[in-house]
């Protein structure tokens, strides 16, 4: 084996470790940056009070008034707000929160729906019948 | 003359037309769009026909009084057999007794409705005066609160019973639901339960039309979906169905339907319910009527 090789041998093995390494670090630092970024949301998440849990329930009630002003109300949205209001009662804010989370968001999406039919849309299978 | 004057000429007639095709194709499409958008209720009814003719090519026009059973033979041997010793007829007997029976001052139904009691055929119908569409269910209770009767609850209870008198006596009648083209607001309140039936809602973002008219025919779990021509001729109904196993009415069938789909139902002879019964009875014209029903 000549000088050459020797030498272009042992600088791809630097190489290799020098990557390894990177790799480690690299790895190291996304595992700690999830760790950190997941114990932030969950400190975001984890303020489960009465304070908070009104807060959601009033604002799942303000969405379901208006997806209601729409006709646009969904089935269950009624019995979420309803049953986060006795979570709240029972002191079981993080259920109450889920709850009134969940409602909110089907009184925005009731209405959005209502709202983008706001107009009669014929459904294009039904269309041709008319000719 | 230019020699290349021809080529351009062909190129300028070739873009030419494919631009006049194209053009040609978004009239026809806006066109289209126009006159569904626009239809009267007799086109209405006419392209719900000839969807389900096109859908159901051996279905004689007469059996959509049947509801599913004139598109389910399986279901229709089951409901033959149970028309043999009909659930409804207790609620018949309960009704006409309800009819004949003086309310406490002494007047009735027979006053309300001197013709009756075959009657159902002239509804639902649109009430000048009130600026509204008329129910049969409505009318029963106008005619009891006018004599100082309490009006009755419009999805279950004792409004079946005089519905089911009222239905039998009048089945053979025939659904001629007028809509008074010259009255706007007629034509608004019709329109209005078409554009309900057409609208998606709910969680499932279904309209009645996804299931009564795109899916008309397939199942949902073991049921299979009926045509909306005929979804009116056999109120009330009976139905076996463990939350049921009663007559109940067409406004309560509404709600199930909205409960199913994940919508919040409205509220029962509310203007809502009334005007989509308006739109779904015009669709049903020249079909007999057959009420009360026995259904699943």
């Amino acid at each position: 084996m000549s000088l050459l090789d020797k030498h272009s041998i042992r600088q791809s093995e630097n190489l290799e470790r020098t990557m390894k390494s990177v790799q480690r670090w690299v790895a190291a630092a996304i595992v700690i940056g999830l760790m950190v970024g997941s114990t932030a949301l969950l400190a975001g998440e984890m303020k489960v009070d009465a304070a908070t849990a009104s807060e959601a329930i009033a604002q799942a009630e303000a969405a379901q008034k208006k997806a209601d002003s729409v006709n646009g109300e969904w089935r269950d949205t009624g019995k979420f707000i309803k049953n986060a209001k006795k979570a709240a009662e029972a002191g079981d804010y993080a259920k109450a929160i889920r709850l009134a989370k969940k409602a909110e968001s089907e009184g925005n999406l009731g209405y959005q729906q209502a709202v983008s039919q706001s107009e009669l849309k014929i459904p294009s299978y039904f269309k041709a019948m008319y000719q | 003359m230019d020699p290349v004057e021809p080529m351009q000429t062909q190129l300028l007639t070739a873009t030419g037309r494919e631009t006049m095709k194209k053009l040609l194709i978004s009239l026809a499409v806006l066109l289209i769009t126009a006159v569904s958008a626009q239809a009267g209720p007799e086109e209405d009814r006419m392209a719900f026909i000839k969807y389900y003719k096109s859908k159901f090519p051996n279905v004689p026009m007469e059996e959509y009084a049947n509801g599913a059973y004139a598109i389910d033979p399986v279901g229709r041997e089951n409901w033959e057999a149970i028309e043999e010793f009909p659930p409804y007829e207790p609620f018949i007997d309960r009704g006409q007794v309800m009819w004949e029976t003086p309310f406490a001052n002494g007047k009735g139904y027979k006053d309300c409705f001197p013709d009756g009691p075959v009657i159902a055929h002239h509804y639902p119908h649109w009430d000048k005066k009130q600026k509204m569409v008329m129910t049969l269910p409505l009318a029963l209770n106008q005619c009891r609160e006018a004599n100082g009767e309490k009006p009755l609850k419009y999805k279950k209870g004792p409004i079946n019973n005089i519905l089911s008198y009222i239905a039998f006596q009048s089945r053979g009648q025939v659904v001629n639901v007028k809509v008074p083209m010259d009255d706007p607001d007629a034509v608004a309140a019709y329109e209005d339960g078409k554009k309900f039936y057409f609208t998606r809602r709910g969680q499932l973002n279904f309209s009645c039309a996804s299931c009564h008219v795109q899916n008309t025919g397939l199942k949902v779990r073991t049921e299979i979906l009926s045509p909306s021509v005929g979804h009116v001729t056999h109120w009330p109904t009976y139905r076996s169905k463990v939350d049921w196993s009663t007559v109940g009415t067409l406004h309560r069938r509404f709600t199930g339907c909205n409960k199913n789909i994940r919508a919040k139902p409205m509220k029962a002879q509310g203007p809502e319910y009334r005007n989509l019964e308006y739109f779904l009875s015009y669709l049903s014209n020249g079909l007999e009527l057959n009420g009360p029903g026995a259904r699943k």
